[in-house]
């Protein structure tokens, strides 16, 4: 095993983990509302992305914002579809009407886009680094920067802008923040666009690794509900470092260990934390 | 003259429970008027109805309008942007966001009709207290502070009708000179200002007028040194005994 080809590995699994959650994090954060349609909200963007390219013929670049306004579209209908149960923070009927909304999404995505599997191949996917025995493409080079550069500009919206400032102060009283004249439901609207935005530009970017079909999603919301529990429920840096933890915990216990017990493997750190660690990794009490 | 501020048949129901019955009450530009009564009168009822606002489901009803534009039909956030605004009892800042932070999250906004929506720094010359904490969280600022910076975030707003739900509750009586004395001021420069207060001795000597309300009716109102005498005010919150 060769630890150095590892660790790239789990440096960019780590930051496609990071960022196909990050989308749910803020939307737990700001709303405290959770969508297990997330799984095949990714798949949506990763198909999308890939009929603008093959189908369409459009370049990549083009291909990453049709992705994100799909996404953008997607989840403003859910969250109007099931407003006022996010009015009632009624997170039971929140979490099945998601699930369902789902397998709506596998359902017509099967049928628009067909059912076998395709390969998302963009320009930077093509071409290869090699450092010695270390390999990697610029596809994960792009995948690493878009991930910390997100993370830097969302970090920064929500510390240092009056939309971050809005987002903070709905997450943490919505009926306070009415009486500061905002309107909440416009921005719960906001996040589950935001969130959509989000996840698709993550599967534009981290779905060129591997074949995509229209029934996945559900390995991918699994992922974030790990991510968005290690790094501290709403928390964005907890998040970021969640996920490279898990990527890199991957990385190393599929090469030392085994592949196949990886998903177990990090849900029994999930659990070791839930219990030693509530809080996950941004434990003080608002943090970001 | 339009008054500021004006309601009628201003109404809310809890679970089938009448909660207030307010058929006119009417606050002029410049006046303080103070609400006084019993725990459970109703007192917080009125305020958060004239928003449209509460943190429970009353069923509300009722014409409220705000120099003569009514409001009744707007959602609290609305309302507030108008310039009616709320300064709650209990919860009144976001205690995981510095006192800055909750200063620069509202304001800003372009107001029409001449409304003046305080700068941060006529809010640091009205607050001086607020700008030595400006860094600090919310959650670490004393009860006083915290009512200093519910009102200042309310002036951030642009208001034209301030509406205060026991801004003097849990502090020390020099706490409570101050910030009556501030709400004075902000009447005196303008503002229509509802006052809901327990501490009867302290409001009275404040307020232009005294509303009084038991059991979500109003029963007494006249002028502050025309219902000191109130046997009414005088017996129940004055301690004085009737001749």
């Amino acid at each position: 095993m060769n630890l150095a080809q590892q660790l790239i590995n789990g440096i960019v699994l780590g930051h496609a983990y990071a960022l196909i959650a990050i989308g749910w994090t803020v939307l737990l954060g700001v709303a405290r509302l959770v969508n297990f349609g997330h799984g095949q909200m990714y798949m949506l963007g990763a198909f999308v992305t890939w009929y603008t390219v093959s189908r369409l013929g459009l370049p990549y670049l083009v291909a990453v914002p049709a992705a994100m306004l799909a996404g953008v579209a997607v989840g403003y209908v859910m969250q109007r579809v099931m407003l006022q149960l996010t009015l009632k923070q009624d997170l039971v009927s929140i979490m099945i009407v998601t699930l369902g909304f789902g397998y709506v999404l596998n359902g017509a995505a099967a049928l628009v886009f067909g059912s076998t599997g395709q390969i998302l191949e963009t320009p930077l996917s093509r071409l290869d680094i090699y450092w010695g025995d270390l390999w990697l493409t610029w596809q994960d080079v792009a995948l690493v920067v878009a991930a910390i550069v997100f993370f830097i500009v969302l970090k920064y919206v929500i510390d240092h802008t009056a939309v971050g400032r809005t987002a903070r102060m709905v997450a943490e009283d919505p009926p306070l923040a009415l009486l500061a004249g905002i309107n909440v439901k416009k921005v719960y609207l906001g996040v589950f666009a935001f969130e959509g935005a989000a996840v698709a530009l993550a599967a534009a970017l981290v779905a060129p690794r591997t074949p995509i079909l229209t029934s996945m999603g559900f390995d991918e919301v699994i992922v974030t509900f790990v991510v968005v529990v290690l790094g501290g429920i709403g928390s964005v840096l907890g998040s970021y470092f969640a996920g490279l933890a898990l990527g890199l915990f991957t990385a190393f216990f599929g090469a030392l260990v085994s592949p196949a017990y990886t998903t177990a493997a990090a849900f029994l750190v999930m659990i070791a934390m839930l219990v030693l660690r509530p809080g996950g990794f941004a434990a003080a009490p608002g943090s970001r | 003259m339009i008054p500021m501020l004006e309601t009628r048949d201003l109404a809310a129901v809890y679970g089938g429970n009448r909660a207030l019955a307010i058929p006119h009450l009417a606050v002029a530009a410049g006046e303080l008027v103070g609400v006084v009564g019993a725990n459970g009168a109703g007192k917080s009822t009125l305020v958060n109805s004239l928003l449209g606002w509460s943190r429970g489901r009353p069923r509300i009803s009722g014409e409220v309008t705000l120099a003569g534009e009514a409001l009744s039909h707007l959602p609290s956030f609305e309302r507030v942007r108008k310039g009616l605004l709320l300064i709650p009892e209990g919860k009144l800042v976001f205690a995981t966001m510095s006192v800055e932070d909750n200063l620069l999250a509202v304001g800003g906004q372009l107001l029409g009709d001449r409304r003046r929506a305080y700068a941060l720094d006529d809010i640091y010359d009205l607050f001086p207290g607020l700008k030595e904490r400006r860094g600090h969280l919310g959650a670490q600022l004393s009860g006083g502070e915290r009512q200093m910076l519910g009102i200042a975030r309310a002036l951030r707003l642009g208001p034209r009708a301030l509406l205060l739900d026991e801004p003097s509750i849990g502090l020390a009586p020099r706490l409570v000179a101050t910030v009556l004395a501030t709400v004075k001021q902000l009447a005196a420069d303008g503002l229509a200002v509802l006052l809901v207060e327990q501490n009867v001795r302290a409001a009275i000597e404040v307020v232009d007028r005294l509303v009084l309300i038991e059991r979500g009716s109003i029963v007494a109102q006249g002028p502050a040194g025309a219902m000191r005498d109130d046997p009414r005010i005088a017996e129940a919150y004055l301690g004085a005994h009737a001749t």
